[in-house]
């Protein structure tokens, strides 16, 4: 692969869909999916630009740290999701509207 | 030729899995699947890169860690199947329907076909450059983590503690807060 | 980036000849069709050749156990029984593919398949011998232990999709200990790559020697002990007794296969067993030396007198031995322990897994790369042999 446009297009493709699902889903662990696909293509396009930019490594450095802080996040996140269940039987995110439980 | 099979391999299983995330409604199990798909087309992505520690990495945390956390959360949650809540009142599954989300495809299309034209003018300052072989970055990505980014490195490991803690108390049973 | 057979066969003659005679007969460069085919075939054999290990798994499984119960075990198809594994494998494939009506029928056919490919893709990174790996990836450990993890996802799929109870349970079981057992696993490897300095298969064999004191299971304390904690959390990653809960046939009927028959039973029953085989063939190559040889006879030198060819490949057929033996007594010791032990406790399991073996794992990498810090890297019994030329050169 000599072009880096395929790989920009299809980290941009991933990111339009993960927001499309962030919108669109009511359900709050698709949500959470949504983000993981937002992630994960901003980490594709520090390393595309890793390989056909510069080749220092700083680029994977940031994509490493994406996807540490995308296992905290995916682990918090699913910890409020189920304690938000135990709380109102629910996990629809217009259930979510007020402070206290 | 075999980067440009295993690119294509990976962007279908890519454009799939991220489709399926979007669109399957019914049952968020199967989303979760073609989350995984599109995880393990991302891996396959970074391979093509070069990026041979990152795809075991992707490998490892989402298809072992975070893929299965989601099902979990998904089992212990019943997947929120039923579209009504408490009160009985009907919930819409997703907004929109195919014709919102036509409208949408195409304001996506004329947005981006601008921005494009805007960014013409950097993306032609960017020349082709001979790209290097493909080499081990392992050794290189250990050095960087303990020699430059070491101050973010010790933050993550703190954060992922923090993580793991928060995460334990926050999804304890509501009797169980002694 | 990685170097496995063609590396290896590019040495030789007849490989270059045959690429220059095809690639004559093509008109065009023919180098990359002609790698593409050997690592085709070399895929099939490795696919074969391991498909009929799980086979006669099965069979040995059940030949020890009569053994160890003082029973006669499988004897009436073939020589000593030798042939049950067909004859099971016939009725498998002659049996009914009962998928059931309240299952979830996409996941239901997936889930047997991403435990097959979880097996077979770990595969392509086991050091058969110096020559004979698929691919010597420079992250082949850590490689191995993201695809293997895809056996997790499977079971976890299978308990869901089948739609019962003893599947929900055996499925959520073995997912849950899988993703626990991964951490000492892991830490236990990352202690043995700090020793070696590479996570690639080759880095890690080469650092060791073909004699026992040279081997990393007697390199230092530490790695005796990391050796265990790899050993039991690998038991448990691969759901083998002490740790069969999630197939627990006391408790649950059959786990999370209960509801599969025919074929896809075989899947997860073939995808078990090959992958005892590739947890005992990264122990034995990561804690025993892998495919190394006693005298360095693997590299073919000590046959200077016959044809370089032909020497280079004993060398080969004795490392092949080497690995597969180190791999089979500890198959062997994995059976053994299936039918010698009970069953444990899903607290028990727990409690060993969080209480016991991750902080001794990580006790154990603190001090393995302190060790290597301290001593250069140096083991045991080096440190003993310069002690002693040490007081000998005093004198």
């Amino acid at each position: 692969m000599n072009s880096m446009y395929p790989f920009l297009f299809l980290s941009f493709f991933m990111f339009v869909i993960g927001l499309g699902v962030m919108i669109a889903r009511k359900n709050i662990i698709a949500m959470l999916l949504g983000i993981e696909l937002i992630l994960n293509a901003s980490a594709l396009n520090f390393v595309t630009y890793t390989r056909f930019v510069n080749q220092n490594l700083d680029g994977h450095i940031m994509s490493l740290f994406i996807i540490i802080i995308a296992a905290a996040e995916a682990a918090v996140g699913l910890a409020i999701v189920i304690r938000f269940f135990q709380v109102r039987e629910s996990i629809h995110i217009d259930d979510a509207a007020q402070l206290q439980a | 030729m075999f980067d440009s099979v295993l690119f294509l391999l990976s962007a279908i299983l890519i454009v799939v899995g991220s489709l399926g995330v979007l669109f399957i409604k019914e049952n968020i199990m199967h989303a979760c699947v073609a989350l995984l798909t599109a995880l393990f087309g991302v891996a396959g992505a970074y391979a093509v890169l070069g990026a041979d520690f990152l795809a075991a990495t992707q490998l490892v945390v989402y298809v072992g860690g975070v893929v299965i956390l989601m099902l979990f959360a998904v089992m212990l949650t019943g997947g929120g199947a039923a579209n009504e809540n408490k009160f009985g009142i009907e919930k819409i599954p997703a907004m929109g329907n195919v014709k919102t989300y036509i409208i949408a495809g195409v304001n996506v299309l004329v947005i981006s076909l601008v921005v494009i034209k805007i960014m013409a003018n950097v993306m032609q300052d960017y020349k082709a450059v001979a790209l290097p072989a493909y080499e081990s970055t392992v050794e290189k990505l250990g050095t960087l983590l303990v020699t430059d980014h070491v101050l973010a490195f010790e933050v993550s490991s703190i954060l992922l503690l923090g993580a793991l803690v928060g995460a334990a108390v926050i999804a304890r049973p509501i009797g169980s807060t002694k | 980036m990685n170097e496995g057979l063609i590396s290896f066969l590019s040495q030789f003659d007849g490989h270059k000849a045959f690429v220059k005679m095809i690639s004559d007969f093509a008109g065009t460069d023919a180098t990359s069709t002609i790698s593409f085919f050997i690592y085709l075939a070399a895929c099939l054999a490795v696919v074969g050749v391991m498909a009929t290990i799980g086979g006669l798994g099965t069979y040995a499984e059940r030949k020890i156990s009569a053994d160890l119960q003082a029973r006669q075990g499988p004897n009436r198809v073939g020589p000593f029984g030798l042939l049950q594994m067909l004859a099971d494998g016939v009725k498998m494939i002659l049996k009914e593919d009962i998928i059931p009506s309240a299952a979830d029928k996409p996941m239901f056919i997936m889930a047997p398949m991403l435990c097959i490919v979880g097996v077979f893709g770990s595969l392509a990174v086991v050091p058969f011998s110096s020559g004979f790996i698929l691919s010597d990836l420079n992250v082949g450990v850590f490689y191995l232990l993201g695809i293997s993890s895809l056996v997790g996802v499977g079971i976890f799929i299978g308990g869901y999709s089948s739609n019962s109870k003893w599947s929900m349970l055996g499925g959520m079981r073995g997912a849950s200990q899988i993703i626990s057992y991964e951490i000492p696993v892991t830490l236990s490897i990352i202690a043995i790559v700090v020793l070696s300095g590479g996570m690639s298969f080759g880095t890690l064999i080469g650092g060791q020697g073909g004699f026992p004191h040279e081997w990393y299971i007697l390199h230092n304390p530490f790695t005796f002990i990391a050796f265990f904690v790899y050993f039991i959390g690998a038991l448990a990653e691969t759901n083998r007794a002490p740790f069969d809960l999630p197939e627990a046939e006391s408790e649950l009927v059959s786990g999370y296969h209960t509801e599969y028959t025919g074929m896809r039973f075989a899947f997860f029953a073939l995808a078990e067993y090959i992958e005892v085989f590739v947890v005992c063939g990264v122990a034995a190559a990561l804690f025993f030396g892998g495919w190394k040889v006693p005298f360095d006879l693997g590299t073919g030198e000590a046959f200077s007198a016959l044809p370089p060819i032909i020497a280079k490949n004993i060398g080969q057929i004795l490392q092949l031995g080497s690995f597969f033996t180190k791999t089979l007594l500890l198959y062997y010791v994995v059976i053994w322990i299936r039918w010698t032990l009970p069953r444990l406790r899903v607290d028990q399991l727990m409690t060993l897994c969080w209480k016991y073996l991750t902080p001794i794992a990580l006790f154990n990498l603190i001090m393995i790369a302190v060790w290597a810090y301290a001593f250069d890297g140096k083991s045991m019994f080096e440190l003993f042999t310069a002690m002693g030329s040490g007081s000998t050169g005093g004198h």
